[in-house]
């Protein structure tokens, strides 16, 4: 394909300046970074154009050589291009240079192995240094601009890899010294000093060195990247912030090398030559030297800031943001080392007069204010990083600062800080002056800003003003009465005034310490309540009253929505109403609330106020304080953006279902114990968190028992023993079985949770209940009495029963103790069973061997033969 | 202390977008330094479009302020400065210098060395205060002169070359484009040594320096017992120094007529080489007395090429040169306005021009007016519901002229009238002095220069 025509570039450059994105993501987006190479060497394009494409490329490299080896490739190409160029004045040599730089900077392909920065770089270096290129590579008219142009590249490429000019400090300095451009190569000096006494600290190459180096630039030795590979090509702040300087995160202390005495008075030399001809700098290049350097500097041994002394004089007096600026940090560095008591008293004297003068622009006042506030002062008071009214600046000298209704917004806002800060001291000190007290003044201020935000009509920027005032104030002067009273009664004025403003207090309240906060929603809610019936601004009202009813003054407030009920007509008046209630309902009014609820049921004519109403209604009686709570607070479910109404619903649903849990307690058996008509079986539970409203259901299997009931327990902690609970078993047979079990209960965040827990079983043992005690020496007697009653009916059988260590003695205090009817120790006991529901059981032990006794048995019921076979040979393991 | 970005928006109120970017650059490498030390904070430079709506929403351009939007009217989103954080794609471009002039509104974003959260107090970013000298720079470039839109379209167009030698990399060179302009002109001279870098060429010609100086005075009249009236004056010292040579030496030195107001908070231009500590010191927060630098105001300087302000100043008269009464009365329907103005003895009788501007606040258009004056023409501007009373180029004789009538004021319809949240009902001012006072202020001063041919010239 041939080169492209002037019109086309023109609308594929306007195409993709209208969005990189769009046009990267559609057809043309591939062949544009090799078009625009291409056609830069045709002939048929203009210079203007081609300018334009090297404009581009300029802007959007990393859009048109995504990778290290495209803009390995690109910058190549363009260095060949500008090779070729025809040796008389050309408008390309510049863009050229810029783009083939910020093509490699950019890419990533800046380094010792790539082949187009090991050509640019001597290349610059050269036209830098102002040396003979050969073949009338720069024509003598552009000499001078192109040098300057190197410079930049230059600077630049130093920027994105600290260390790369670090060999040729001497040859830049000596350049310096002769006739080359100051500007260009001050800053360029200075940038590659600077990066250089930050890395040799760490490396330990020779500063003195590399400063009286003299290279030739076109030596064509390699080029030397050391430096660069110490560093890390980890990249130095030129200007750092002064806060992370102090904790020297990142910077490298400079102190960390000492420089002989040589070396240190080179430096001051060269520092001093720079210094000496800054004032043949643009004022933004000036202030950019002075940053370098000063942050440069800064702490290194031997080397007095004095230096800059002779610069400050001459800055103090200028209007020049900039500048101004510079001395600041300047100051930041140095502090007291270069700024007496008295310096700091004049430099915060320019400042206030810079901040007010009226031939400044508003946004250089603002600036200026930000600097008073965030003055680096010799001796700080307050916390590091806080804005504050620095020590030296008196009321008096504040006094044209003070702000006005007549100022803009930023500007009054930033003068009401400033205000606010000197009423925080006045305070402190109780000294009275000829001046009116800034606290007088602020309260008028305040008032005209209230005044001005109850403007019928006004726009909403007047009353966000008003409100981020009084915000400022609040957030200020939080701990004074003095101030705090007068703000609310304003506040509430207002809200008379012009109640279209309700979001605003409702924002203002979310934001406020509580000191503010809670006796303003005090005034606010007399201010809606006192006002019930028909009302333009009800929906108003209403969204207040969302935000400032509480548990206090239920009624008032109850009273002023049964009064407006009847005026909520529409769906948003009707939402407003039931929001109120909603707020109450959180915050747990009950009583007059449920009959309002029920009135609104029925009331309201719009089917979704009425079903919420009915809701709220259904809630209020079925839920307990702390659950309804939960269930109206702000939803965890629901995505912050989703409309109110479903995060309503999710919040009900995540509130008031019942979720399936992993199990937070354990429940087990304990031991067996005989008292009343039922056998009892004993649970333990045990929490792992606060749980509440415990609830254990059981049913048994196989319906061999009477249904069980639920055991309740209100309260359960972790690592506190619960009082064992009581489960009463029925048994409909006399038969071990096992329990299914299940808890419900609510978590400490008002969550209501089911578990299936692990089954209990319940043996055979357990269901053991003794008959009634007969009379003294009756024993014998009574036990033949049922022992014959079993016959013929029931079932006889002999078991033997082994014994353990302990022997029969043993053996029947440890497990039959409750049953024993007739005892003659150690040898024989009779022991009578009631196995409810009804049937008996007779044990006779006699005779008892070393290894085992033999058993006789009756009972009433054959079934359970086996059972109570399988029960004496299991007691002697049973310890 | 880079720039990552910068734009030149024009504000169209009543258009859809409410505004077009007409110029933008952006500055990769910067970009990629960006991206290193921000880190995790980092956010990339949006592209136009998304930029535009936002800074508009952020700078309540949008002009849909009827509802709150907590994003932009929260009372704890407070902005102090110039400088914002923009909401794009959910993330917070900080920090954004932006300022709206003429219509236009500038815009540009420095380079943060450092990680964003916590945020670096502004003090700290040297790139905020150069961001603001280039797009000052851009301002001035693109108003001095006489602008009408062809002209300034020819600037714009003019912006991308101008920038690529004013600011190639996103660091600044040079706030002052007119420079890079004239740079490119006198490309082919050879530069002797040590020229200034704000000084593009040299002058050759007869040797001449022009000295102007504009005062404006702004004055409160209370005519209240009790509050006292105020007045200030605000001086510009303009100069243009046609002077061989590289690096001439000048001197103005300003001084006091008997019995004149001392000169105070003086703001000097950069080329002025070494000021008097009493005219470091001489502010007007101090009060007044007899112990005040009077002068003589030395300046020595080497001027640059083009005409500068040499120094700003205010000073507090005696007298303000005009005395004005203005009462308006409310009466039903209409409103009843009497205005008096009293030119003072001291100061001379002649002007190039004076009117005195009458506008009315928070009402609909002029329908009706009835008036009589006592000199001058009054000229009625029904829309945006202004009167302009033009005096002309002296007062008569006795010195004070007055103007009566009644307005009558139609249905406030919104946006076309002026609102102005002070002058509510019966609150209202009078601009009264747009008027040259060159002469008078002239002879206010002696002006004294002294310049040597620079020797090294």
């Amino acid at each position: 394909m041939g080169p492209l025509s002037r019109d086309v570039w023109a609308q594929r450059l306007g195409a993709f300046r209208a969005s990189p994105s769009a046009f990267m993501a559609g057809p043309e987006a591939e062949d544009l970074g090799r078009d625009l190479l291409g056609d830069l060497r045709s002939e048929k394009l203009s210079e203007q154009t081609k300018v334009s494409l090297l404009a581009l490329s300029l802007e959007y490299p990393a859009q048109l050589w995504p990778d290290a080896s495209a803009a390995e490739v690109a910058a190549t190409s363009l260095l060949d291009t500008l090779v070729l160029l025809p040796p008389r004045p050309s408008a390309l040599r510049r863009p050229l240079l810029l783009a083939a730089t910020t093509a490699l900077a950019v890419g990533g392909a800046l380094g010792p192995t790539s082949g187009a920065s090991c050509r640019l770089l001597p290349l610059l270096l050269g036209l830098a240094a102002g040396s003979d290129l050969g073949r009338g590579f720069v024509p003598a008219s552009e000499q001078r601009p192109l040098q300057a142009t190197a410079c930049e590249c230059l600077r630049e490429l130093e920027s994105c890899k600290p260390g790369l000019l670090g060999g040729s400090l001497g040859l830049l300095r000596g350049l310096l010294g002769q006739e080359g451009p100051v500007q260009p190569l001050s800053l360029l000096l200075s940038l590659a000093l600077r990066n250089t006494l930050v890395l040799q600290s760490r490396a330990g190459a020779g500063l003195g060195a590399l400063l009286t180096a003299r290279v030739s630039p076109t030596g064509g030795g390699p080029w030397d990247w050391t430096l660069v590979e110490e560093g890390d090509g980890r990249l130095q702040p030129q200007a750092p912030s002064w806060p992370v300087a102090e904790e020297g995160e990142g910077e490298p202390s400079l102190t960390a090398r000492e420089h002989s005495p040589e070396e240190a008075r080179e430096l001051r030399a060269a520092v001093a030559q720079l210094l000496d001809t800054s004032y043949l700098l643009t004022p933004v290049a000036q202030a950019q030297l002075l940053w370098l350097l000063g942050w440069a500097l800064r702490g290194l041994q031997g080397q007095p800031p004095a230096l800059f002394k002779p610069q400050l004089v001459r800055l103090l007096g200028t209007a020049q943001l900039t500048l101004l600026h510079a001395v600041l940090a300047l100051k930041a560095a140095f502090g007291e080392a270069l700024f007496t008591a008295q310096d700091e008293t004049l430099l915060l004297r320019r400042l206030t007069l810079a901040a007010q003068h009226p031939a400044l622009p508003l946004s250089t006042h603002l600036f200026y204010l930000h600097c008073l506030l965030s003055f680096p002062e010799n001796c700080p008071l307050g916390p590091e990083g806080e804005e504050a009214a620095p020590l030296l600046l008196r009321p008096q000298l504040c006094r044209g600062l003070l702000p006005s209704l007549l100022h803009e917004p930023m500007a009054l806002l930033a003068r009401l800080h400033l205000l606010c800060l000197l009423c925080a001291e006045d305070e402190e000190e109780e000294e009275k002056s000829q001046l009116p007290s800034p606290g007088h003044y602020l309260e008028e201020l305040l008032a005209g800003l209230w005044q001005r935000a109850a403007l019928e009509g006004g726009p909403r920027a007047l009353a966000t003003l008003c409100f981020q005032a009084s915000y400022l104030v609040a957030r200020c002067l939080a701990g004074q009465p003095t101030v705090l009273t007068p703000l609310i009664h304003g506040l509430a004025q207002l809200y008379r005034a012009r109640p279209m403003l309700a979001p605003h207090f409702v924002d203002l309240l979310d934001h406020v310490d509580p000191e503010l906060r809670e006796p303003l929603k005090v005034v606010l809610r007399q201010e809606v309540v006192s006002r019930p019936g028909r009302d333009e601004a009800l929906c108003w009202h209403l969204q207040m009253l969302a935000r400032v009813a509480d548990g206090d003054a239920q009624s008032a407030t109850l009273n002023f929505l049964r009064a407006v009920a009847a005026h909520c007509t529409s769906w948003d008046l009707q939402q407003g109403l039931l929001q109120v209630c909603r707020a109450l309902l959180r915050a747990g009014v009950g009583g007059g609330l449920v009959d309002l609820l029920q009135v609104l049921a029925r009331q309201l004519e719009d089917p979704d106020g009425c079903d919420h109403a009915r809701l709220y209604y259904i809630l209020l009686a079925h839920l307990a304080g702390p659950k309804l709570g939960v269930a109206l607070g702000p939803s965890l479910a629901a995505p912050a953006l989703a409309s109110s109404l479903v995060a309503e619903n999710q919040g009900f649903v995540a509130a008031l279902m019942v979720q399936e849990a992993p199990a937070l307690i354990r429940l087990s058996v304990g031991s067996h114990e005989v008292k009343g008509p039922l056998p009892v079986l004993q649970l333990l539970p045990e929490a792992l968190e606060p749980i509440y409203s415990l609830e254990l259901r059981f049913r048994v299997e196989g319906q061999l028992y009477a249904p069980l009931g639920a055991v309740h327990v209100p309260y359960l902690c972790p690592g506190r023993p619960a009082r064992p609970l009581l489960l009463p078993l029925q048994p409909r047979c006399p038969a071990p079985t096992r329990l299914d079990v299940h808890a419900l209960y609510t978590t400490s965040t008002g969550l209501t949770c089911h578990v299936h827990l692990p089954p209990l079983f319940v043996n055979f043992a357990d269901l053991f209940l003794p008959f009634p005690k007969p009379p003294e020496g009756a024993g014998l007697g009574f036990f033949e009495e049922l022992w014959d009653s079993c016959l013929p009916e029931g079932a006889e059988s002999r078991v033997w029963c082994p014994l353990g260590p302990q022997g029969l003695e043993g053996l029947v205090s440890r497990h039959l103790e409750p049953f024993v009817v007739v005892a003659q120790p150690p040898t024989s006991y009779y022991v009578a069973i009631h196995l409810p529901p009804d049937s008996k059981l007779l044990l006779r032990l006699e005779a008892a061997l070393a290894e085992g006794v033999p058993v006789a048995l009756r009972t009433d019921d054959w079934a359970v033969l086996p059972l109570v076979g399988d029960y004496l040979r299991g007691l002697a393991a049973a310890v | 202390m880079a720039q990552r970005a910068l734009w030149l928006i024009s504000h169209e109120p009543g258009t859809p977008l409410r505004g077009t970017v007409r110029f933008s650059r952006r500055y990769p490498t910067v970009e990629k330094r960006a991206r290193v030390f921000n880190r995790a904070s980092y956010v990339p430079i949006p592209e136009d479009g998304p930029f535009l709506k936002a800074l508009l929403f952020e700078l309540r351009l949008l002009d849909d302020d009827k509802d709150f939007v907590e994003s932009r009217d929260s009372c704890s989103r407070i902005n102090k400065t110039s400088i914002y954080g923009l909401l794009v794609g959910g993330e917070e471009l900080w920090p954004v210098v932006a300022f709206l002039k003429n219509d236009m509104i500038y815009a540009c974003v420095p380079l943060v060395e450092q990680t964003l959260s916590p945020r670096p107090p502004l003090i700290s970013v040297s790139g905020v205060s150069q961001g603001f000298e280039l797009l000052y720079g851009i301002q001035d470039f693109l108003y001095s002169g006489q602008k009408n839109d062809n002209e300034l379209n020819t600037k714009l167009s003019q912006l991308p070359d101008l920038l690529l030698q004013a600011c190639p990399f996103g660091t600044v060179l040079d706030a002052n484009l007119q420079n890079s302009l004239d740079n490119t002109n006198f490309a082919s001279v050879t530069q002797p040594q040590k020229q200034p870098a704000w000084k593009p060429g040299t002058y050759k010609g007869k040797p001449q320096v022009s000295i102007s100086i504009t005062e404006k005075v702004k004055s409160m009249q209370y005519d209240k017992q009790g509050v006292a009236d105020t007045w200030q004056v605000v001086g510009t010292v303009t100069c243009k120094c046609d002077l061989e040579g590289s690096m001439p030496n000048v001197t103005i030195s300003l001084s006091l007529p008997t019995n004149g107001s001392p000169l105070q908070d003086i703001l000097v231009h950069p080329c002025v080489t070494s000021l008097d500590s009493a005219i470091l010191t001489s502010s007007s927060i101090d009060a007044m007395d007899d112990s005040a630098f009077s002068g003589p105001y030395k300046f020595p300087f080497t001027p640059p090429l083009e005409s500068f302000n040499l120094c700003y100043y205010t000073s507090q008269v005696p007298v303000p040169p005009i005395l004005g009464f203005y009462q308006m009365k409310e009466e039903e329907v209409q409103l009843r306005i009497t205005i008096n103005l009293k030119l003072h003895e001291s100061v001379k009788n002649n002007f190039e021009f004076c009117e005195a501007h009458i506008p009315f606040f928070n009402r609909g258009p002029i329908t009706h007016l009835e008036y009589k004056t006592s000199f001058g023409q009054l000229e009625v501007f029904r829309e945006k519901s202004l009167l302009i009373w033009i005096i002309g180029q002296k007062f008569p004789k006795s010195m004070e002229i007055s103007l009566s009538g009644t307005v009558t004021f139609g249905a406030k319809s919104h946006e076309k009238q002026p609102f102005d949240p002070i002058c509510v009902g019966e609150t209202a001012y009078l601009k009264k002095k747009v008027l040259h006072i060159a002469e008078v202020v002239v002879e206010n001063f002696t002006v004294e220069v002294k310049f040597k041919p620079n020797s090294e010239a």
